[in-house]
């Protein structure tokens, strides 16, 4: 498991809530920091992917426990 | 006597016929014989597309409604403000409803009909809104960026607006709205919809 800089909590909402949060916690983070994101939306899966192409940031990894999704982006 | 068409054909014929018979007749209205019969194919072909007709009645709202990565794109190039997200957020949805009203038609038939299944697709769809009004509300009002409000009546009161002006105007055609652009409309409302929460843009 990587580790990361900054972890954002956002379980319990849903879209766009956590890509919302994401984005501005993003923003406190300086290039190649990582950002690890929890969340319980299964779609947050698709969104992140999304997210990450769309912002030139780097989806790490995405992993499932139970119905908790976590996410680590990598800055870019 | 259909003729042998490629998987993506058969796929999206498939989609189109289900598509005009869910918005017409609503999902329980529809069998999956009569889909099959419409296409001219035995329905063991339709099952080899679909696991199910609710798959089936899914995949139809999915090609149709606007897609979470249009969300996720709204989110990107806004500034973050609750105005802004708010208002590119419903600027998409209503760009992806107003191209085709049969999302809308299958809406309508699905609160008629009162199934349980088709209820959750649309209340899903709904909740990009719901949940951000609500949520947002209950975080700005310590801030004194908005009056106090019930965020759960405000996202009510949102979704109420936006689901008529699509009625009135994609599917009633209301002689009363004829000259206002949809877009423009649905703008007009979100605005409306800030005034009546009493939002504060600077403390936001």
């Amino acid at each position: 498991m990587s580790t990361f800089d900054l972890e954002l909590d956002a379980r319990g909402l849903n879209c766009p809530l956590p890509i919302l949060r994401a984005k501005k916690s993003i923003q406190t983070l300086s290039s190649g920091q990582v950002l690890r994101i929890i969340a319980t939306d299964p779609g947050s899966v698709k969104d992140f992917e999304a997210f990450c192409k769309q912002t030139g940031n780097e989806l790490l990894d995405t992993l499932q426990d139970g119905g908790e999704y976590s996410f680590n982006i990598r800055k870019g | 006597m259909s003729k042998r068409l490629k998987a993506s054909e058969r796929k999206a014929a498939i989609l189109a016929v289900a598509k005009v018979l869910f918005s017409d007749k609503g999902y329980h209205g529809v069998s999956v014989d009569e889909i099959s019969r419409r296409l001219g194919v035995s329905p063991a072909i339709l099952y080899r597309h679909f696991s199910s007709k609710e798959a089936l009645y899914e995949e139809v709202l999915n090609q149709i409604a606007c897609k979470r990565e249009s969300y996720v794109e709204a989110v990107v190039q806004s500034d973050g403000s609750f105005s802004e997200v708010l208002r590119m957020i419903t600027r998409r949805y209503v760009e992806s409803v107003s191209r085709d009203p049969d999302y809308l038609r299958m809406e309508l038939q699905s609160a008629l009909e009162g199934s349980d299944a088709t209820r959750q697709f649309f209340e899903n769809r709904w909740r990009p809104f719901t949940d951000y009004i609500e949520v947002t509300i209950r975080e700005l009002q310590p801030l004194g960026a908005v009056q106090q409000t019930d965020g759960r009546i405000a996202a009510l009161m949102f979704q109420g607006m936006l689901r008529e002006a699509l009625y009135a105007k994609c599917i009633f055609r209301t002689p009363r709205y004829q000259e206002l652009e949809l877009n423009e409309l649905t703008d007009y409302l979100v605005t409306l919809f800030f005034r009546a929460i009493g939002y504060k843009e600077d403390t936001g």
